[in-house]
């Protein structure tokens, strides 16, 4: 049943590269001002997940859709993405940078300047908009990368794995935003394998190992539910099965890269005969 | 429609921002274009000329050894920087053989000997020299332009001794008159005869190269720095991004030949006199056609380019494969110079890359064939709607986000 405040609703997704499910009858929405989070391990679909929601991708079947039941890739002026690998461009500046998808959101240059600065005073970014970003730190990319999802304004913000590699001050800094962009009433998916961030950031947490949606609730509601002590257990409970590989990494090789790869394929300890230890020793 | 001009036009114009960025980009795209050809065709001649004084400022040490010495036949030679040392002697075997010589030329103790052995009213002679010493060769030319004015006048005197008149008997061929006149074609067409011998390759080489460099940084290179997946989270389509890097990417690739050709020109009128090359005759259908060429040949190069950049794996493996591509330009190319264009069959207006570098020859050469035109337009309209197509196919594949290296 769609509640009347549903921003974004993922309805029966499945997708498929070649193969391989990478999700499969994952369904959930998201309404207007809530703060979810989507935990997993490596490899769960996190990624594939907010890129559905992002537009990158297009669902095998089921509809990814925003609003009005518009499908999301109509609708990516009204978000804002984060990536994990921020996705900066080191020979312009972080105002650049900003600017940059700013223009191509359609956002005009003092519109998303103001913007800009109001989140940098929070992020403590002023002094960096003018710098290029070849010298920034991680902490530093991921906060432009930030206010360059922020200055258009956004319906929501999808961030995926926000605080990955950062140090705690920055850390910390990167969840006072959310935890501002939420006060303000904005909507943000937030993406993580980090349980306590998890918990102090998010209204809900959506649980997804190997493809599938394992639970999906407030963090009280998925202890209640599992009869668990923790968090920390109750994810534990709910996702035993062996984690899967990512897909990234093990992807199908073409014949003729099977062969090549079988010719130089370097031995492991195990196969040099002149490294087995005898039983003897 | 406006907003997705606006789109490319951002696209293109943060790519151009960026590459220009990197002072490497104007290294490789400005001052390499700009200076390759005067250096080749100023710097290098002035540096081979110095190189050539130098070597007739060397004195070498030329020996002699004849049975017959020919009178004043030392004289011959510039005496303030040869000495010649003369020997007179027998000869037993072929004067080629260098027999006890063979060390004294290999340890540099002469630069060259020349043997004349005088039988019979002929003048056998042979030169023992070291081909891999510079002086030794020196002295090999010196001594062959000796005999070569020892030769002539052996033939002046004889034919005289025989009664005839020397000059008559020697050329008795002449060409009569400036021979500049007797060319009906105009000083413009005959530089546009040169022009379209070396514009053409230079065009088609100069395009393909230097759009590699920023195809890749462009596409696998967004990708391996991890900007590309930002970037298709934004609300342009994906023709609106290719169309913008197609654009960002022309334009760099234009300055950069832009550029070469000034060099070029420069080279040229800087080193030859205006007889050897002025401005072609040219209409302005032909101009406006060559325009029309070189735009149709980059928009094939270029998104051909880009979609094969996209398609690989990583920045390494486009490297890969766009690099050894050039060769797809470089025979096409070179052969082209030597089709003959009088009365070429129309065929050859069809094939991919000849069919523009024919076009351009032609165009050059102020011929304005309509039948080619169409043939080499519509050819080169296939092909680059062709390219276009499978550089916007490779863009919309889902997986141009996750193939990384």
């Amino acid at each position: 049943m769609t509640n009347s405040n549903t921003l974004l609703k993922v309805s029966n997704v499945r997708k498929n590269f070649a193969e391989v499910v990478a999700l499969d009858g994952v369904s959930f929405e998201i309404t207007s001002g809530e703060v979810v989070g989507l935990v997993g391990s490596n490899g769960a679909g996190k990624t594939t997940l907010l890129r559905l929601m992002s537009g990158v991708y297009r669902p095998t079947s089921g509809t990814v859709t925003l609003g009005d039941d518009t499908p999301v890739h109509l609708m990516r002026d009204s978000l804002g993405v984060v990536p994990e690998s921020t996705g900066l461009y080191s020979r312009l500046t972080a105002w650049e940078n900003i600017r940059y998808h700013s223009r191509l959101y359609g956002v005009s240059d003092s519109v998303a300047w103001k913007r800009t600065v109001k989140f940098a005073q929070s992020l403590d970014m002023e002094e960096n908009l003018s710098r290029y970003t070849k010298g920034f730190s991680r902490g530093m990319r991921q906060k432009t990368a930030l206010l360059r999802a922020l200055a258009h304004g956004p319906r929501v913000l999808l961030l995926d794995e926000p605080t990955a590699g950062l140090d705690i001050t920055s850390a910390r800094t990167v969840r006072s935003l959310v935890n501002q962009i939420k006060q303000e009433g904005g909507t943000v998916v937030y993406s993580t394998h980090q349980l306590f961030e998890a918990q102090q950031v998010c209204d809900r947490i959506i649980i997804i190992h190997n493809g599938v949606v394992k639970a999906n609730g407030s963090p009280e509601d998925l202890i209640t539910t599992t009869g668990c002590e923790s968090l920390e257990e109750a994810y534990v409970a709910l996702t035993q099965e062996k984690a899967r590989m990512r897909f990234e990494d093990n992807k199908p090789e073409s014949g003729v890269t099977k062969l090549w790869h079988k010719l130089f394929r370097p031995k492991t300890p195990e196969s040099e005969e002149a490294l087995v230890v005898s039983s003897d020793e | 429609m406006n907003k997705s001009i606006h789109r490319v036009k951002t696209i293109a114009k943060k790519e151009v921002v960026e590459f220009v960025r990197d002072w490497r980009t104007i290294v490789a795209i400005i001052i390499i274009p700009i200076l390759m050809f005067p250096v080749l065709f100023i710097v290098f001649p002035i540096l081979l000329e110095s190189e050539a004084a130098e070597l007739d400022a060397k004195n070498v040490i030329i020996e002699i050894q004849y049975n017959q010495y020919p009178e004043d036949f030392a004289a011959l030679f510039n005496q303030s920087s040869t000495t010649i040392v003369l020997v007179n002697t027998t000869f037993n075997q072929s004067l080629s053989e260098p027999m006890a010589d063979f060390d004294r030329i290999r340890n540099m103790e002469l630069d060259a000997i020349l043997r004349l052995n005088y039988t019979d009213d002929i003048w056998f002679y042979s030169i023992i020299h070291l081909s891999t010493s510079e002086s030794s060769n020196e002295a090999k030319a010196r001594i062959i332009d000796v005999l070569s004015q020892f030769e002539s006048n052996i033939t002046a005197q004889r034919i005289s001794d025989g009664g005839l008149d020397v000059d008559s008997t020697l050329d008795p061929l002449r060409w009569d008159g400036d021979i500049n006149k007797s060319d009906v074609a105009t000083e413009g067409e005959q530089a546009g005869l040169i022009l379209s011998l070396f514009i053409p390759l230079v065009l088609a080489i100069w395009t393909f190269s230097s759009a590699i460099q920023p195809s890749i940084d462009m596409t696998a290179g967004e990708r391996e720095r991890g900007t590309l997946e930002a970037l298709l989270g934004l609300p342009c389509t994906r023709n609106e991004l290719l169309m913008g890097k197609w654009l960002g990417v022309a334009t760099i690739t234009s300055i950069g030949v832009l550029l070469q050709i000034v060099g070029l020109l420069f080279a040229i009128g800087y080193l030859a006199t205006s007889d050897f090359i002025g401005i072609p005759d040219l209409s302005m259908a032909a101009v406006v056609l060559i325009v029309l060429s070189i735009m149709l040949f980059a928009i094939m190069v270029v998104a051909l380019e880009l979609a094969l950049a996209m398609r690989s794996h990583s920045v390494k493996e486009a490297g890969s494969i766009l690099g050894p591509a050039i060769i797809l330009i470089i025979f096409p190319a070179l052969f082209t110079q030597v089709i003959n264009l009088d009365g070429i069959e129309s065929f050859w207006f069809g094939i991919p890359v000849i069919n523009i570098l024919l076009a351009l020859r032609e165009l050059l050469l102020d011929r304005v064939i309509v039948e080619h035109i169409l043939i080499w337009m519509i050819s080169s309209v296939v092909y680059a709607t062709l390219a276009a197509y499978y550089a916007a196919k490779q863009f919309k594949r889902e997986d141009i986000v996750t193939t990384l290296s």
